[in-house]
Parts: C-alpha cells; sequence; structure tokens
C-alpha cells in the first residue's frame, strides 16, 4: 500500500514544524526523504509512522480513511529507527528480541529470528554484550536490526548511517536493499547523504520548511530536478 | 571494652540459639517492612512515571513537596498517623490504630517519598528516545511506559533500597503507631529501644546485628544483581 | 495498569484480614514503660491467658500518653500509676471501675559520696529541700510520667519551684535511661524501686538508695475500664473480666509472686 500524507500541519510549542504538508511514501521500494536541517524530515517519519498524531489532516495506508492512531495490530505492521541512540539498556539480544517479547513470540523463535539476524549484521559475537560497550557503528546495526526482527511492512529510520564510516554504512544498506527486493517492504528512510540516496533509493522525496517541495523517481530526480529550490540544494548552494 | 566483648559475645549466643520469640521479631519485621516496600514502590514508581511524562497543575511544587518529604522525621509520621488512625480520628472506624497494618501505612508513608524521587531522577536520566523507540517497535502505551521504567531500573533499584534502609532502620514511627506489643507488633528496632530501656544490651545487640546482617545481605545481592548486567 | 490496581487492593485486603484475625479474643492495655521494664508483663500475663482466657496486649507509654490514649478511646483498659489523675478522669466520665491494684515505692537514689548528705533521712521533702539548698545535680524525667508526678508533688510540697534551675536538669526520658544519665553526671534522681533493682543488677550503677520508707513515696498502682459510653466500641466485658482477675485473690497472690533475679519482691497487692 502506498502510504499518504494529506496536508499534515505539526507544531511543537508554536513552532510549525510541517505546514500542510503532503506527500507520498510508494509501497515496495525504498523512499529517500531528504532536505536541509529543519525541513520537518524527522516529524514527518513519526508522523507517516503513526508515532504521533498530526494537529491537522490524515496520514493514510492505502484506504480511502486516515488510519486511527491507537489501533496496535495495525501498528505492529510498521517498524521505525530513530535517530541517535535508542537503544534500550541492556544486552544486544535483548534489544533484538524486544519486539518479539511484546508480540509474546514463542522463545525459540524468537532465538532463531535474533540470531539469524545478529549474523546478517554481523553481530554473532555481541549477543550478550552489553550495549554500553558498542561502537557507534555496532549500535546503529543493531537498532536497524531490532526494527528489522519484527518483519515490519513498513520500515522507517530516520539517519539510520549517519556518521558512520564506508564499512557499517556498507553493511546496513546492503540489508535494507536485500529485505526490500526479498520481501517488498515499503521503506522510508531519511538521509543527509544525497549519494546514499541515490544509490539505493528508488524515490527521492525532498523537504524545505516544513512542506514536500519535489517527489519523483529517483533517476529523474537528479537528472531533471523541477524546482528552483531543490537545484540549489543539489547543486549545494544552500546553506544548512 | 572487656564489657563490650562479652555484651558481644552474649549477643552471638542468642542469636545462634535461635530464640523462637527474636525469630518471631525479624519476621514481622521482615513482613511489614517488605508490605510496605512493595506498596511503597508500585506507588513510587508509577508517581514518578506520571511526573516525569505528565503534565498536569502544581507539578514544581508537587516536585518539591516531595523531595522535601524525603526528610520527614519518623517520629512526625508517627504522631500525624496516630491522630487520623485514632479512634478518634478521621480513620479511627477502621481500626487499624496497633496494628501490624498500621505499622505498614507508616511504613509507606516513609519510603514513599524516597522511592519516588529517587525513580523519578533515574527516569528523567532516561534516553528521551526510549519511549518513542519502544512505541516504534509495536508497543502499546504501557508497554512503552514499562520499556522507560525498565530502561531506569538500577537507578529505581537503588531507590527501592535506599527505601527499604530507611523503613527497616527506623523506630519512631512504628513505635507510635504500632505501640511495641509483645509478639503483635514489636518489631526489631522497636525491641532494640526496648531492650535498650530495660538495660538487657546483649538482646539489644544482637538484634542490632541481625539488622545489620540483613542489610548487608540485600546490598550484597544488589551489588552482584548489578555486576550482572553490567558485564 | 489495571493488573498492579488489583495487585495492590489484594495485598492491603489480606493485611486487614490477617490484623482482624488477630483481633479476636484481644484486649489492649494501655500502661506504664516502667511496669513493662519491670518484667511484670511477661510474668502476669500468660496467666491471666490462661485463666480468663483473654490475650491482652500492651502498650507501654509514659503515663501522660496512657491516660491519653485510654481517654481516646484507643485503649480497651488503663493500668498507670498516677492515682489522682486517674481519680480525676473517673469524675470526668473517661474511665469506669477503677481499683487499686498493688503499689511499689519510689526511692532516692544518688552518688555514693552523697555530697549532699541526705543519706537516711526520713521525710523525702525534707531531702528535696536539702538538695535545693546544696545545689547538687538532680536529673528529673520531665516526661509527664507517673514517676515524675510524684517528684513534682513532694517539690511542692517543699515550696521549692526547681525549674529552670542550673543543677536541675529535666531529660524527657524513660526511667531505665534517666537513671543512667544521673550515674554519668554523679546526680541524684528519684526512681521506683523496681526499675533501680532490674537495672542495678545488670548494669552496676555506681549509685546507692538515699531514702526510703517514707508513705510520701508510695507508687500507688490503679487498673481501671475506658468507659463504654463515651467509646462504644470499646471491649468493656473483656476489660472488666481483666480487671476482675487483677483484683482477685488468685490475681493478688500472682502479683505477690512476682520476684527480680535475688528473690525481692517488686509489687505489694493491695486490692481492696
Amino acid at each position: 500500500m502506498n502510504i499518504v500524507l494529506k496536508d499534515v500541519s505539526k507544531s511543537y510549542n508554536g513552532a510549525a514544524a510541517l505546514k500542510n504538508c503532503s506527500a507520498m511514501i510508494s509501497k515496495g521500494i525504498i523512499n529517500a526523504v531528504i532536505g536541509p536541517n529543519g525541513s520537518g524530515k524527522s516529524t514527518m517519519v513519526r508522523i507517516a509512522s503513526l508515532l504521533e498524531p498530526a494537529d491537522s489532516g490524515e496520514v493514510r495506508y492505502g484506504g480511502s480513511h486516515a488510519e486511527p492512531q491507537n489501533d496496535i495490530s495495525f501498528r505492529r505492521k510498521i517498524a521505525v529507527v530513530l535517530p541517535g541512540d535508542s537503544l534500550f539498556n541492556d544486552t544486544v539480544f535483548n534489544n533484538l528480541a524486544y519486539g518479539l517479547k511484546i508480540r509474546k513470540m514463542k522463545k525459540a523463535l524468537i532465538r532463531e529470528r535474533v540470531t539469524e539476524l545478529l549474523e546478517k549484521f554481523q553481530l554473532s559475537d555481541k549477543s550478550y554484550s552489553s550495549i554500553r560497550t558498542l561502537s557507534s557503528g555496532e549500535a546503529q546495526r543493531v537498532a536497524v536490526a531490532r526494527a528489522l526482527a519484527v518483519k515490519p511492512q513498513y520500515l522507517f529510520l530516520d539517519e539510520p548511517t549517519a556518521s558512520l564510516d564506508p564499512v557499517n554504512t556498507g553493511i546496513i544498506e546492503n540489508v535494507l536493499h536485500g529485505v526490500n527486493t526479498e520481501r517488498g517492504i515499503t521503506i522510508l528512510m531519511v538521509t543527509h547523504n544525497m549519494f546514499q540516496a541515490g544509490r539505493i533509493a528508488g524515490r527521492i522525496i525532498f523537504m524545505y520548511g516544513g512542506r514536500v517541495i519535489e517527489e519523483s523517481g529517483s533517476s529523474e530526480f537528479f537528472a531533471n530536478p523541477g524546482h528552483e529550490i531543490t537545484r540549489n540544494f543539489l547543486n549545494g548552494k544552500m546553506v544548512w | 571494652m572487656y564489657g563490650i566483648l562479652i555484651s558481644f559475645e552474649k549477643a552471638f549466643e542468642l542469636i545462634l540459639s535461635l530464640n523462637r520469640e527474636l525469630a518471631g521479631i525479624v519476621v514481622l519485621s521482615l513482613l511489614v517492612s517488605g508490605a510496605a516496600i512493595v506498596i511503597a514502590s508500585l506507588l513510587g514508581i508509577v508517581f514518578s512515571y506520571v511526573l516525569a511524562f505528565r503534565r498536569f497543575p502544581f507539578k514544581g511544587f508537587l516536585t518539591n513537596l516531595l523531595n522535601t518529604s524525603m526528610g520527614l522525621p519518623p517520629v512526625v509520621v508517627g504522631l500525624f498517623l496516630y491522630l487520623l488512625l485514632s479512634r478518634n480520628g478521621p480513620l479511627g472506624f477502621m481500626g487499624l490504630l496497633y496494628t501490624p497494618s498500621a505499622m505498614v501505612i507508616a511504613q509507606i508513608i516513609l519510603a514513599f517519598p524516597i522511592i519516588a524521587a529517587m525513580s523519578h531522577a533515574a527516569i528523567v536520566m532516561v534516553k528521551p528516545n526510549i519511549r518513542l523507540a519502544a512505541l516504534g517497535l509495536g508497543a502499546t502505551d504501557i508497554q512503552a511506559s514499562v520499556a522507560v521504567i525498565r530502561d531506569a531500573r538500577y537507578g529505581i533499584i537503588s531507590s527501592v533500597m535506599a527505601g527499604l534502609g530507611r523503613v527497616m532502620a527506623e523506630v519512631g514511627a512504628v513505635l507510635i503507631v504500632g505501640g511495641n506489643i509483645a509478639g503483635y507488633t514489636r518489631v526489631m528496632t522497636t525491641t532494640i529501644a526496648l531492650e535498650y530501656d530495660k538495660g538487657n544490651f546483649e538482646l539489644a545487640i544482637a538484634l542490632g546485628i541481625i539488622l545489620l546482617l540483613i542489610s548487608l545481605f540485600l546490598n550484597a545481592a544488589l551489588f552482584l544483581f548489578q555486576r550482572k548486567v553490567y558485564r | 495498569m489495571r493488573f498492579r490496581g488489583l495487585f495492590l487492593f489484594v495485598m492491603l485486603l489480606s493485611l486487614c484480614t490477617v490484623s482482624t484475625l488477630f483481633a479476636k479474643t484481644r484486649i489492649r492495655c494501655a500502661s506504664t514503660t516502667s511496669t513493662q521494664n519491670s518484667g511484670l508483663f511477661e510474668y502476669l500475663l500468660p496467666i491471666v491467658e490462661k485463666d480468663t482466657g483473654i490475650k491482652v496486649d500492651v502498650v507501654a507509654v509514659g503515663t501522660g500518653a496512657a491516660l491519653e490514649i485510654g481517654k481516646r478511646g484507643d485503649a480497651d483498659v488503663v493500668f498507670v500509676h498516677a492515682k489522682d489523675d486517674e481519680l480525676k478522669m473517673v469524675r470526668e466520665g473517661y474511665f469506669v471501675d477503677r481499683h487499686d491494684v498493688m503499689y511499689n515505692d519510689f526511692v532516692i537514689v544518688g552518688p555514693p559520696g552523697d555530697p549532699a548528705d541526705i543519706k537516711g533521712m526520713k521525710k523525702a521533702v525534707n531531702a528535696f529541700r536539702k538538695l535545693s539548698t546544696e545545689k547538687v545535680i538532680f536529673v528529673s524525667r520531665g516526661d509527664n510520667s507517673g514517676t515524675y508526678k510524684k517528684e513534682l508533688k513532694i517539690w511542692k510540697i517543699a515550696h521549692i519551684d526547681p525549674k529552670g534551675r542550673k543543677w536541675y536538669l529535666e531529660v524527657g526520658q524513660g526511667m531505665g535511661k534517666t537513671l543512667r544519665i544521673a550515674n554519668e553526671k554523679k546526680a541524684y534522681t528519684l526512681t521506683d524501686r523496681g526499675t533501680w533493682l532490674a537495672l542495678q543488677d545488670k548494669e552496676h550503677l555506681d549509685m546507692v538508695i538515699m531514702v526510703q520508707g517514707d508513705k510520701m513515696l508510695f507508687n500507688q498502682y490503679g487498673v481501671m475500664a475506658v468507659n463504654p459510653l463515651k467509646h462504644k466500641y470499646v471491649k468493656y466485658k473483656e476489660a472488666l473480666r481483666f480487671i476482675n482477675f487483677l483484683i482477685s485473690p488468685k490475681g493478688q497472690k500472682t502479683i505477690a509472686g512476682f520476684t527480680e533475679s535475688h528473690g525481692e519482691q517488686l509489687f505489694h497487692p493491695d486490692a481492696k
């Protein structure tokens, strides 16, 4: 299902973060959100992923009606990787198992799935380490693995590779690319890195000033930006 | 100095002989303080969470009040509770004065501010993303709240231990509302005070040693628990 | 959240049931620390329970507090030693069925050197006068206890107001602690004989008896029930059974049989 945001507004303590923002997140592909700092990317992720309600406007997952905020069985099709450090103060294993435990999954199944993911993210030897002992690259891998553990249909990631080295970035990009092609899950990923967006995203959403200025297929977007602001941004003329 | 050594020797003899009356006093102490701590912990943790995450009027004032009442003098609590529970008082119809229940209530009042204030400090130290992270993995509101509390668990456990230390060592409040009735509301601290009054220093010391051993044991358990998880 | 609420409720409920289970044939007796510290109750109450089937819970506080607790209806029976106050409160309607039970006596104790030279004096009032003129340190309970009330009465008869004098220390403590303080300070004090004997035996205080045997120094113990017309819920019938046992020939004999470790009788039954 495509995810559609229609005229979404949101402000915090009187400061507007989103102003009548409309966007479409295409199903089955990786959508990248780019834009300067303060353009409302993170807010858009939180509202599109149903973590927070909008002040006005609506979020639709396919259907013709807005998704209710507190439908837990629907929300469990969604997983979110938040920016920065959002790991539970616990072992790597328990972080990955969290989403499965609250879904009341059997212990043996949890172990099986977590072990598999740890392998995929090259974290097998860290299973029983406290997250306090991890490097930032490892921590970020744990965060992504934790979200994938619940096998979401919709995956939101807010700067999952920020300030990571190419090796760690590569591991994460590979897995995302893999689950996207294998399972066809819908991914929305905020990134500051335009090269990364071009590398893995099939669709680009460019935000500026709390709204979407331009959204189109990846090759189209980079080859033929349609808006003045987009061009400035891509040419690095914008201070951000 | 010699006299002190003799007292300690006799105290150890008393402990080793496992006097039934002594055992009853120790068990009652643990039951009363244990019940008080379980209830105060539940109330305190939930309250500290609400204080940390919900907005409501007089929040600043309430936080101040909480921090101030960490140092409530036990005798004042005891006296206040006595007046409440006395037959003439507003809660007199419940007939709780001079019962173990009254002692539990007194200890809840003493432990609650410590547990709530220290848990609050621990909960506000939790990374702000934790709650959203749990929600973003499919947690319900309550599950997300539990995740935040879980993340603050070391601080919260310390707060519970501090609360337990306070109520186990406390004498003024339980003496007033419990009445130190033999075999009914007589706990370790009130017995120590009484036996000191009577000049039975050996029994007082024996109970003091047991009290110390219990807190030593609890702290060692806490230390091991923390080390196990931090490793 | 719902689960926690339920858990809490169950906890409280079980606590309440436990306390009511305990509360069946019990009565509550407000008494004084000195009586409790003498060990009388430990000796007496099992006999009471066996004879009357009533378990007596003793709350031992100062005489003032014991009377107050009784007045408020927080006890069923009061067993103290302040006869004047007791009679006054009976007249005021707070208590009924007051009976003398027993007496022991007070003694004036002090350092063996006896700097005030009162040893062997016959009259307590004269001894107190001497103490005040010699200005030797006197340690007073200062706590509204029966002993303190007795002490004040003696000062009053002697026409002396010791309050605020340099040599007069009001410590606000129980009898045992007061004796210890007097011992440390090589001072004089007024004590009941029971506490004196018990403490002297255990701690070998460096003090001796100075004055004893004066009628003035008799310490009358009385028992009385809280007036059921004032407080409906008091267990008046059971309280009466307890009182009747104490003043019965058997009860009186039991009290006379209570001795300290050297066999000295501590209380003299005198119920009429």
